[in-house]
Parts: C-alpha cells; sequence; structure tokens
C-alpha cells in the first residue's frame, strides 16, 4: 500500500505557475478557486525560494479534526479526500490547514462559502471512479487511470514530485547528497561526486 | 417518491388551488350586490377611493404613536418579504422556468439575505405584539395565528435551505410554500389582492358622502 | 505529512550536514573557533549552513511571521504554512467541544437539585391579585424577539459545535449534513436580527439597569434565594441587572465576533478568523450556561415571575419581595390595579365575584 504525497524542491522550482495552470484546466476548477498555489519566500531578495502547495494529504490532518459534519476521510493510499455532498461550507478546515489548501467557490457576505474545493490528489471524490458526478464535484480521478497528478507530472523541472513517500524521499535523498557534497568542494557535481546516493 | 409528490401532483394541486380560489374569491367580491346608495352624492366616489387607497400607507396622526411598532415591523415585514419573494435570484429563476417563461434581475445575495432578516425580524415582533397585548390577543382569530405561523415557517425553511446543495431542503421549502398556497385564498392572507379594492370600496364610500378621512 | 516532510527532507539534511560538520571538527584543530579557519587549503563554504535551513525555518515560521508573495489571490494566499490553525483546532476539540455538554448538563443538574431542595422561591403571603403595571408591549416582544432568536442560535450553534460528537453517531453523515447546513444558514441569517434586538433592549433597558446603592446589600444577603428575610432592589435587582448587563456584554462580543465570522468577503486573515471562533464560542456558551438560569428563575423558579413579561402586569406582593423600593413607589403614586380591574384590562372580566381564578388567567 502506497502513502501518497507530494513533495515540492526549493532548490528547483522557478516559480513558473504551471503547476497552477495545468491543475486549473485538468479538473476545470471555477475562477477564484486555486487548488495548488506557488509561494516565493524573499521574493526578489538573496535567497529567494519558491514553492508549489496544495493539500499535502496529512497523516493526522487539522480539516478533518475540525469538520463540524466529519466530511474528510484518507484513501487507502494515505490521500485526504471529502465528500462535496456531506460539507456545508463553513470554512474552519481553511482556518486550521496548515497549508492553506482548501478553497471555496465564492467567498460572500453572510458566510456564503459553497462547497468547499481542494487538491485531490487526482484522486476524485466518493463517487464510482471518473463518473460524471465525480468529475463534475472534484475534477478528474488519474489516480483511477492510473496516472500521478498532473501538476507534478508536467513539472518543467521536476521540482515538485508526486507518489509513494518512499519513492519520493530516496530521489530527494540522491538530490540533497549530491548537493551536499557539491556544497563541500566547488566543482563537484553529480557526477564526480564520490558519495552517490 | 416523495421529490415526485411534491414536485409533480402536489405543485400542480396547490397552484390550481391558489389559482382558482384567488379568483373565485376576487370574483365573489366583485359581483358582489351590496345595497345601492339612495343618497345624493357629496363628493366625488373615485377621488375618494384613489385617496383613500394612498392615504392607509401612513398611520393616522391621532393613533402613530401608539401603533408605532405595528408600522415599523409591519413596514419592515412586508416590504422585505416582498423583496425575497419577487427578487431572491432561486425564486426569479424558479419564476422564469417553472412559471413565466420570464426572469427579471435578481438581487445580489447579501440584499436578499438583508430583505429576509427585515421580514423575519418584522414577522417575528409583530406576531409577538400580537400575542401579548391583551386587546390584539382577543382581536385575534385562530386563522390569524395559522397564517402568521405558516408564513414564518415557510419563510423559516428558506432561510435553511439557503446551503447550496442540500436538495431534501429544497424539497421541504417547497412542501410548505404549497401548504402555504393551498390555505391562502381560504384566510386573512388574501389581503395581499383585497388590500387595495378594500381600500377603494372604503374610499369611495367615504367620498360619496364626502367623509374626509 | 509535516511529520513526515520532517522526517524525509530536513531530517536528512541535518543528519547530512551535521555528519559533514562532525567530520570537520574531528579534523579541524581545537583552536579552530569563529574565526577563519587556520588551514588555508580547507575549503571555506564548510561553515554556511545548509540553505535550506533558513528557508525552513522562515517557512515554519520560527522566528516571525514571514509572508511570502503569490500570484494566486486569496486570503493568507503568501503564508506558506499557517502555525496557528492546528493550534485552534485541537483547542477548539479539547476545550468547547469536550466541556462545553458537560457544562451545560451540570447547570440543569444544579437547578434540579436547587429545586428540589429548596423548591419554587415563594412570597410571604401569596400571590395577592392585585397587580402593577411594569413592562410596555414593546418590551415585552423586544424581550420574547430576543429569546426566541436566541433560542434559535444556541440550538443552531450547539448543533455545529456539537453535532458531530452527539449526533452523527445518532443520525449518520448524510442526514447530520442536512441539519448541520440548515443550522449554518439559520445560524446566519438570524445573527444580526440577535445584534438588532440586542442593540433596541440597551437603548430601552440601560436606564433602569445602572447599578445602584442598595445593590451591593442585595449582593451580601444573596439575592434572598439562599437566606431568608427580604433583600431590597429597586425596578430591577442586582441579579437581574447583572444579567442584563450579561446579556449586552458577551452578547455584543458574540456578535461582533459572529459578523467577523460571517463576513469572509472581506478578506480578514485566518488567525482573524480562528480568535473571532474562539471568542465567539466561549461567550456563547457561557449566555447559554447563565440563560438557562434565567429561564429557571424566570418560570418555575419563582413564584409571579413570568407574569411580568406575559401580560406586563406584576403582582404587587411578588414587587414588594423582589423589588421593594420600586414597590415603594408605586403605592406613593397609586398604581396598584385590583383584581377585577386587571382582569378586565385582560379581557376576562370577572363575572360572579371570583376574583382569584380571573386573575390567575393570562
Amino acid at each position: 500500500m502506497a502513502r501518497m504525497k507530494f513533495y515540492c524542491d526549493a532548490e528547483r522550482c522557478v516559480e513558473c505557475n504551471a503547476c497552477v495552470t495545468a491543475c486549473k484546466n485538468e479538473h476545470d476548477i471555477p475562477w477564484g478557486v486555486n487548488r495548488r498555489r506557488v509561494v516565493t519566500i524573499k521574493d526578489g531578495e538573496q535567497g529567494e525560494r519558491s514553492l508549489s502547495v496544495a493539500c499535502m494529504h496529512c497523516s493526522d490532518a487539522p480539516c478533518a479534526m475540525v469538520c463540524p459534519v466529519d466530511c474528510f476521510y484518507t484513501t487507502s493510499d494515505g490521500i485526504v479526500l471529502h465528500d462535496k455532498d456531506i460539507c456545508i461550507g463553513c470554512g474552519y478546515c481553511f482556518y486550521a490547514c496548515p497549508f492553506g489548501a482548501p478553497q471555496f467557490p465564492e467567498s460572500a457576505a453572510f458566510s456564503s462559502r459553497g462547497k468547499m474545493d481542494k487538491c485531490t490528489f487526482c484522486a476524485g471524490g466518493p463517487e464510482d471512479d471518473n463518473s460524471s458526478q465525480e468529475t463534475t464535484k472534484y475534477g478528474r480521478n488519474r489516480l483511477a487511470e492510473g496516472k500521478l497528478p498532473l501538476c507534478a507530472e508536467m513539472c518543467s523541472t521536476k521540482a515538485l514530485l508526486a507518489g509513494d513517500a518512499d519513492v519520493l524521499s530516496s530521489i530527494y535523498r540522491k538530490r540533497v547528497i549530491n548537493r551536499g557534497a557539491s556544497a563541500f568542494n566547488w566543482g563537484v557535481n553529480f557526477n564526480n561526486s564520490k558519495i552517490q546516493g | 417518491m416523495i421529490e415526485y409528490l411534491i414536485k409533480g401532483p402536489l405543485w400542480y394541486f396547490s397552484l390550481a388551488v391558489f389559482c382558482i380560489g384567488v379568483l373565485w374569491q376576487m370574483a365573489r367580491i366583485v359581483f358582489a350586490k351590496g345595497k345601492t346608495d339612495l343618497s345624493v352624492a357629496r363628493g366625488s366616489a373615485s377621488s375618494g377611493a384613489i385617496r383613500n387607497v394612498f392615504s392607509r400607507f401612513v398611520p393616522h396622526r391621532e393613533i402613530a404613536a401608539q401603533i408605532r411598532l405595528q408600522v415599523v415591523a409591519g413596514y419592515m415585514f412586508h416590504l422585505g418579504l416582498f423583496a425575497l419573494l419577487f427578487f431572491a435570484a432561486p425564486h426569479v429563476h424558479f419564476l422564469e422556468k417553472h412559471l413565466l417563461g420570464f426572469g427579471w434581475t435578481p438581487m445580489p445575495h447579501w440584499a436578499f439575505i438583508v430583505a429576509a432578516q427585515f421580514a423575519f425580524f418584522g414577522l417575528i415582533l409583530l406576531w409577538l405584539r400580537r400575542m401579548l397585548n391583551s386587546v390584539s390577543r382577543l382581536i385575534s382569530t385562530t386563522d390569524d395565528h395559522i397564517t402568521a405561523i405558516l408564513t414564518f415557517v415557510v419563510m423559516l425553511t428558506g432561510c435553511l435551505a439557503l446551503g447550496k446543495g442540500f436538495h431534501a431542503l429544497n424539497l421541504l421549502h417547497f412542501f410548505t410554500v404549497e401548504l402555504l398556497m393551498v390555505y391562502f385564498p381560504f384566510s386573512c392572507l388574501m389581503h395581499a389582492f383585497t388590500f387595495i379594492p378594500s381600500r377603494a370600496f372604503t374610499g369611495a364610500w367615504f367620498g360619496r358622502r364626502g367623509i374626509d378621512a | 505529512m509535516l511529520d513526515s516532510f520532517r522526517s524525509s527532507i530536513l531530517y536528512d539534511v541535518l543528519k547530512l550536514t551535521s555528519t559533514l560538520l562532525l567530520v570537520f571538527m574531528l579534523t579541524a584543530p581545537a583552536t579552530a573557533g569563529p574565526g577563519p579557519p587556520k588551514r588555508p587549503d580547507f575549503p571555506q563554504g564548510v561553515s554556511t549552513t545548509n540553505p535550506g535551513n533558513d528557508l525552513w525555518r522562515e517557512v515554519r515560521q520560527r522566528d516571525l511571521p514571514v509572508t511570502g508573495t503569490s500570484q494566486v489571490k486569496g486570503v493568507d494566499s503568501g503564508v506558506l504554512i499557517n502555525v496557528e490553525g492546528d493550534r485552534w483546532a485541537r483547542f477548539r476539540i479539547d476545550n468547547p467541544v469536550r466541556h462545553a455538554p458537560t457544562l451545560l448538563v451540570a447547570v440543569v443538574l444544579v437547578l434540579l437539585a436547587f429545586y428540589v431542595l429548596r423548591g419554587k422561591v415563594g412570597i410571604e403571603g401569596g400571590l395577592s391579585g392585585r397587580m402593577v403595571f411594569r413592562f410596555t408591549d414593546y418590551e415585552r416582544s423586544l424581550h420574547w424577539c430576543l429569546a426566541i432568536v436566541f433560542l434559535f442560535l444556541a440550538i443552531t450553534g450547539l448543533i455545529l459545535l456539537l453535532g458531530r460528537t452527539l449526533m452523527i453517531p445518532l443520525f449518520g453523515h448524510h442526514l447530520f449534513s442536512l441539519i448541520a447546513s440548515a443550522s449554518k444558514e439559520g445560524h446566519n441569517l438570524f445573527g444580526p436580527i440577535f445584534l438588532v434586538s440586542l442593540l433596541l433592549m440597551l437603548v430601552s433597558f440601560a436606564r433602569r439597569n445602572i447599578y445602584e446603592k442598595g445593590d451591593l446589600t442585595w449582593l451580601l444577603k444573596g439575592g434572598g434565594i439562599v437566606g431568608k428575610g427580604h433583600v431590597s432592589g429597586g425596578f430591577f435587582n442586582m441579579g437581574e441587572k447583572s444579567w442584563y448587563w450579561l446579556v449586552i456584554l458577551v452578547g455584543l462580543a458574540i456578535s461582533i465576533s459572529g459578523l467577523i465570522l460571517v463576513f469572509p468577503n472581506f478578506g480578514q486573515g485566518r488567525v482573524i478568523m480562528m480568535v473571532s471562533n474562539v471568542v465567539h464560542v466561549f461567550g456563547a456558551i457561557v449566555l447559554i450556561a447563565v440563560s438557562i438560569g434565567h429561564m429557571y428563575l424566570g418560570s418555575i423558579g419563582t413564584e409571579g415571575s413570568s407574569e411580568g413579561m406575559k401580560s406586563g402586569y406584576v403582582d404587587i406582593n411578588w414587587a414588594e419581595a423582589h423589588h421593594d423600593r420600586w414597590a415603594k413607589t408605586c403605592h406613593e403614586n397609586d398604581e396598584i390595579l385590583s383584581a377585577e380591574e386587571f382582569a378586565r384590562l385582560q379581557g376576562n372580566p370577572i363575572d360572579s365575584g371570583d376574583a382569584t381564578t380571573g386573575a390567575a388567567n393570562d
């Protein structure tokens, strides 16, 4: 059983926002809702880094803890999904989420927010896989088709990775080790490094 | 099953009862034979009628101070109800789709809620005053209480159904509306249609007799 | 996710850095301090920490709140990690959700025990049937309007707060979701009506509820409920005044925090929303708990007290027992109605001299 995770490599992300666009396009997300966003820290200063964030599919998700109608559930792949038939649009998950992932189609007066929408790890919702209902409510279910989330699949610098946590961490471990080596000896790179992961 | 019943037969039944009932009641009033007024006219009946239709919108000066609560709460309720009945987006869409075939610009969501708040506040105050003032309580009939409660329930179910995507709550609202429509022609709710003719009738009578009221 | 994030990345980075630093320290001379390394052949970049460290310290907002920029516009969209959210969620579960039912049940039990032990607080000499005017139609309408709206808000609010633990096991997710959606929409619509009623209440009753000289004595004597004997009170006694100001102040706090929560269109940040939520929930629970006491005292707890808010008239013996200073002015102004007169005003004229039943009728 896999444990699905996103990972964004801050040393590689170039803030192209293609993940945001790809996600919006793939799932036909309404105007104003962004399941994924790229945040840049120290924009224009030394040490500028960008990170693409969406729902991080927490193991102990604060949104699920705080939801007054208990609409969240975790799949066997460790993906945190929610049931839009149950969601009442109260906004509590948005307050609780560490990553600001829950989005609402509107934020009108008298707390008229509509049903919450968030990253599904391209895994749809509780309805039948890729049924028209699922597609309207949650967007496409790529995981059911054996594909990984589109944001990571099309990331040009491979900064954003999606998949099983073990695979992701081994990829990242290699990257870090090679970067660590190059930090010690200027000119040492992936090819000539002796401590390859 | 329940959905079919509420959106099908019950809806057509209540619509029919409402339309036929209102027409029948209005016809009864229009064709009612009153006593012929044999007196010599001292003033114009038509000008009296028109004047009375409008003058009744403001309370009489002598009693204005005593009925301030009813006037303020009454206007809040009626204007709020009118606005939310005819200009709330779901209502406009419903009328366009199922009854009229044409629609008009609805109010924004927040204005709809504010109108509903005015209507609720007015209705609650009016009904409480009806219950708490000893004179109003004595002259209130069962019909008055049923209409007040039924209107409140219709408005309440409507406000509870504001959340999008909860079909059962919409059905509940729809059902209470059907109850109201069936009850409407046989109750004092008919004042929605009769208040102008009745004011005009009284005004014409007053006008003919030269009463300045 | 955070944990695994940390374990997979930050942990690895730190482990690597520290290992390498250890290797460096073992090979470096003991005198190597903050100054430049003495061996010129050793690489200069060694003492620089991994840039990832600084980044993650900022992302986790360890030192100070850091806001980045994002092309995506939205509330707090530049904040990478909302550090307060999890704390708020846990606080909400551990405090109001866990303890509110206990508190409310305890209040009911205490009142029940009080009723069983002490019984109804009676009036010396019973009700006389002679009435004195106390509240106008408008004042009573306002009171009951506030009461109805408050009860509706309390019930819908408690459903939203406690429904997940108490109602989902009973109704299941889908039915409860209907109830919760109805509660949420109703709560949001009726909230502002509560505020307006509250402000009208403030205007109508504030002057009579200003604390005055005799009020401290009332408090010291326990309001006449605990001990025996008369306690002095004006138009409103100390207990009523305190309840009034509690309703006004806590009610305003609830209303304002509720308005902050109910208008997300002004784009308040999440921290403001969370603080408002905490204020809202705590204020509401306090008010609900005390209001149960108010309902008890206004109905079965005290003889003759509900009459004032029903007909607007109160028994003169009740007035003398609970509001003696006000009753004295009523006597002075000769405002007391006989039982017959009161019955006539209420529309129940007494035919055959059966005075008591007529007066007891509402």
